[in-house]
């Protein structure tokens, strides 16, 4: 049963995302409204899916899935995200030729990709309130801090992403570890 | 064939961090300019479409270039290829993530990692924003999407068929009483 939610919520997201981060929005609220994960997990898979080899969304599945119902989960959950790709790109590449520069496709998407900015920032802001938020409930300085750090590092001087996390968590055991902030 | 074929995909997953795009410059190197079973066109037409239709990119690309080359089990065969590796890695780290979580170490890591994740959504959102924007309306679409999600936890399902239901009649407006092709 367990692992039939999960791959009903994938089978979702695979159908409702459209590259990359586009599937963050989804797999956030079915996450968190399932229980398998919390905002702060949430974080954690973006960061850890970011820093390993293979597409985000199935490196999430893969997460969710293990942390939901094991390595069976991971497996049922990782099929789900594909099942788009099972179905409709297959029919695509049989019909290759007239699928080539669709014109209704290109109309969808239009529409589309500005769903999935909005989308996209109302999930930023979710995890930025949680992530940067103290035990009470108020702003953790420290974090926000580092956070605009990162932020400045990744927009202004262009630092890849990977080594982007690495010098968070670098700092976080410095700041929350060592100092105790 | 289709052993060879999620071989030499299990080698591109391997090597695929972050976008998707590392995985489409390593096809570009094998099948265009060594194999040269394909050209370059045709791996930036795969790409296009694999972008454009749900699900993962490279997933779709996998299947495309696959099914190309020796059907549908072909297509099956690059796909499952694409995710052994990553889908090992992230089975071990998440072992290790749930048997450390509450390590002090781990954690202040963790925490620190946490306060990235905002910063590289964003920075990554920055660059969807070009091409998302294609005419005015979009924006309304943005802000409408934002406030629906954002205050009314709407599900991202209905807003994506929202979109692009939108997408549809937008285009079909410009192209008729404007004569502009939003699309070309």
């Amino acid at each position: 049963m367990l692992l039939l939610e999960l791959f009903w919520s994938f089978v979702k997201i695979g159908f409702t995302s459209f590259g990359g981060l586009s599937m963050i929005p989804l797999i956030s609220s079915e996450m968190i409204s399932h229980n398998w994960m919390n905002a702060h997990e949430v974080s954690d898979i973006v960061a850890i899916a970011e820093m390993t080899p293979g597409p985000l969304g199935l490196n999430c599945a893969t997460f969710a899935g293990m942390r939901a119902a094991g390595l069976a989960g991971a497996i049922v959950a990782n099929i789900g995200a594909l099942a788009p790709t099972f179905t409709l790109c297959f029919a695509a590449a049989v019909f290759f030729e007239h699928f080539n520069r669709n014109k209704r496709l290109a109309q969808i998407m239009t529409g589309v990709r500005p769903a999935c900015v909005g989308m996209v920032a109302g999930v930023v802001i979710q995890l930025a309130l949680a992530n940067y938020a103290d035990s009470a409930g108020g702003v953790h300085v420290p974090s926000l801090i580092l956070g605009l750090i990162n932020l400045i590092l990744l927009m202004k001087f262009k630092i890849s992403i990977p080594k982007v996390i690495l010098f968070s968590a670098l700092m976080g055991v410095i700041l929350f570890g060592v100092i105790g902030l | 064939m289709i052993w060879r074929l999620y071989l030499q995909f299990l080698k591109f997953g391997a090597f695929t961090f972050g976008g998707g795009w590392s995985i489409v410059a390593q096809m570009k190197e094998l099948y265009v300019e060594r194999e040269k079973n394909i050209t370059d066109e045709e791996l930036l037409d795969m790409t296009s479409i694999g972008r454009s239709l749900p699900g993962t990119m490279i997933g779709n690309i996998a299947m495309f270039y696959g099914h190309r080359q020796a059907g549908f089990f072909g297509g099956v065969a690059c796909m499952f290829g694409m995710i052994t590796v990553p889908m090992i890695v992230l089975i071990a780290i998440t072992t290790f993530y749930t048997a450390f979580q509450s390590n002090i170490w781990v954690a202040s890591a963790m925490k620190g990692v946490r306060t990235a994740v905002a910063p590289v959504i964003l920075s990554a959102l920055m660059g969807m924003v070009k091409s998302a924007f294609k005419i005015p309306p979009c924006f309304v679409i943005a802000l409408a999407m934002f406030i629906l999600f954002f205050f009314f936890n709407v599900s991202c399902v209905w807003l994506v068929v929202i979109g692009a239901v939108l997408g549809l009649i937008m285009c079909e407006y410009y192209e008729r009483r404007r004569g502009i092709d939003v699309t070309a």
